[in-house]
């Protein structure tokens, strides 16, 4: 009975602090989202303007579209340089894996800066392009550019969860199937995707969940051009066209779409799960 | 015996291409910033105007030092917060410890800055938390961005040292609670606090997105700055994405060196497997 009480102790301050900091805000949230931005009276007109509105369907419609094109990126350059980091030495690998964690902690505006001097309409990159190769610049204040930025986060991210997947990837398996009388293809459907998959849809997940909420380098690159969900609720929650309550419909329905998203992913990952729910 | 060193030579060169992927982002902006001019494809000249700039003039670096605070103030709280929780959590057995692991775990994904900084904007105006524009509504909102990497960290370390074992060898030689903490665990722990602090400062000094939903008029930090200089003073802006990067670079050196120093051990376990 001691020795229980103490360990509730030690969750005290944590308590508090999610309590103040992240449950009270999301209730004030929540709240508010349902409220009138005069009156302050009980209304629904947040949430239908949020689905009616043409200029909010369609920063919902760009935002998956862009989250989803981020997560193609990520996961198709991640797993590449996991599988090839896996493949190394380990001190190279450990080199690469360092370097590679380096844009988590990077500021959205640090990257912003550094893909305008490489890649802006006189960048570096696009000097070379232009007066070199003869080809067209790249735009980087378009949507295919803002997928380009931040694959540097998204590609560095998968990157690390890939690494450890195919570390862990246990060759004696593949070996045991083969061995079996397994073909090529049945190796890779029975044992190595659902294998890999738990790793690699965690890595998604992570990478679709911040794409779905990311604004920083997108309001540094194009400012309010392209229409995000993010973007709209930042406008109305920290510039000119102030509306809290509907901002805060907006991200209730932001954080709904990633519940969804994740819960989504999580349900194919138990069905892709070996012995898994079929 | 030619075939290997071509193989070699490929993956060495693929080495260095997935790297300068990374540097090439990170040294551009520094390069930037130590050049008179750049107008073409090579820099010029080099200078540190820029940065003596910085530290010259009152808005820039009271800037500095107002980040500089706000990232010590984050770090200060995510310790005092996490550090407890996961010594608990890490005890909790059965599904109450689970369902707060991955709690903690998810937290960030379902709650991300653009929602954090929508709460925070509306929770805090009227007595008795009317902390609306102040510094303090800076830095808790960043403890609230830090914590998930603190608390992963310091979890980590707990479940490594087998924390139970330890405890009960300290007590049955007549440890209480608070020598137990203070001679045996922190000791033990201190490489995930350590990794785990550098962490969160380095996500607070580079904050925009929160900070700029919620900041004040009496203060900017370092990004805030950085946004208004993008538009119109592009030298500024080199030299603070300098200062910035160098602190993340700092940051994972340190961090490198902690686990290099905890984890030589597992990380030669890993290589001789292959």
């Amino acid at each position: 009975m001691r020795r229980i009480s103490h360990e509730w102790f030690f969750l005290i301050p944590i308590t508090v602090f999610l309590g103040l900091f992240v449950f009270y805000p999301l209730t004030r949230v929540v709240l508010r989202s349902f409220t009138d931005n005069l009156t302050g009276h009980f209304t629904l007109q947040n949430y239908l303007n949020a689905f009616t509105q043409t200029r909010y369907l369609g920063s919902l419609k760009n935002t998956l579209w862009f989250a989803g094109a981020c997560t193609l990126v990520g996961a198709v350059g991640g797993t590449f340089v996991g599988l090839l980091a896996s493949r190394m030495s380990p001190k190279a690998r450990g080199m690469l894996l360092s370097f590679y964690s380096l844009p988590m902690t990077l500021s959205s505006l640090v990257v912003a800066f550094a893909f305008i001097v490489l890649l802006g309409r006189n960048g570096v990159f696009n000097i070379i392009l232009n007066r070199y190769l003869g080809l067209p610049k790249f735009d980087l204040y378009s949507w295919h550019g803002l997928v380009v930025t931040y694959s540097f986060y998204n590609i560095p991210l998968m990157t690390l969860t890939m690494a450890s997947v195919f570390l862990n990837l246990d060759r004696s398996l593949i070996e045991a199937a083969r061995n079996l009388g397994a073909k090529a293809w049945q190796v890779w459907i029975y044992v190595i995707i659902p294998v890999l998959a738990p790793g690699f849809i965690a890595g998604i997940s992570i990478v679709l969940a911040g794409m779905l909420a990311a604004f920083g380098t997108a309001l540094a690159l194009t400012g309010m051009a392209k229409s995000l969900l993010s973007l709209q609720i930042y406008s109305h929650a920290s510039e000119s066209n102030y509306n809290i309550p509907q901002a805060s419909a907006l991200a209730v329905v932001l954080i709904v779409v990633i519940v969804g998203s994740l819960a989504t992913l999580n349900w194919i990952e138990r069905r892709l799960r070996p012995g898994g729910e079929r | 015996m030619r075939r290997d060193t071509v193989v070699a030579l490929i993956q060495r060169s693929l080495l260095v291409l997935l790297i300068l992927y990374i540097v090439l982002p990170l040294l551009v902006p520094l390069i930037f910033s130590f050049s008179t001019l750049w107008m073409d494809i090579v820099p010029e000249g080099f200078t540190v105007r820029w940065y003596l700039k910085i530290f010259d003039r009152p808005k820039y670096y009271r800037g500095l030092i107002t980040s500089l605070l706000v990232a010590f103030s984050a770090v200060a709280i995510d310790v005092f917060i996490c550090v407890p929780a996961a010594y608990a959590i890490n005890r909790l057995r059965g599904p109450g410890g689970g369902f707060l692991r991955a709690a903690f775990k998810i937290f960030p994904l379902i709650f991300p800055p653009i929602v954090v900084g929508t709460g925070f904007v509306q929770a805090f105006n009227r007595p008795p938390l009317a902390w609306s524009g102040s510094l303090m509504l800076a830095v808790f909102a960043h403890a609230t961005l830090g914590f998930p990497f603190m608390f992963r960290n310091v979890l980590a370390a707990f479940q490594t040292i087998d924390e139970r074992t330890l405890s009960e060898a300290a007590a049955s030689l007549g440890a209480n609670l608070w020598q137990r903490f203070r001679y045996i665990l922190i000791p033990n722990v201190i490489p995930g606090i350590l990794s785990g602090s550098l962490l969160v400062f380095a996500i607070s000094m580079g904050e925009f997105e929160v900070t700029s939903m919620i900041a004040g008029f009496g203060w900017r930090t370092m990004p805030l700055l950085l946004y208004r200089s993008l538009i119109d003073d592009i030298r500024t802006a080199s030299a603070i994405s300098g200062i910035l990067i160098a602190t993340s670079i700092l940051a994972f050196l340190g961090m490198t060196l902690i686990s290099g120093r905890v984890g030589a051990g597992k990380l030669r376990a890993a290589g001789a497997r292959e």
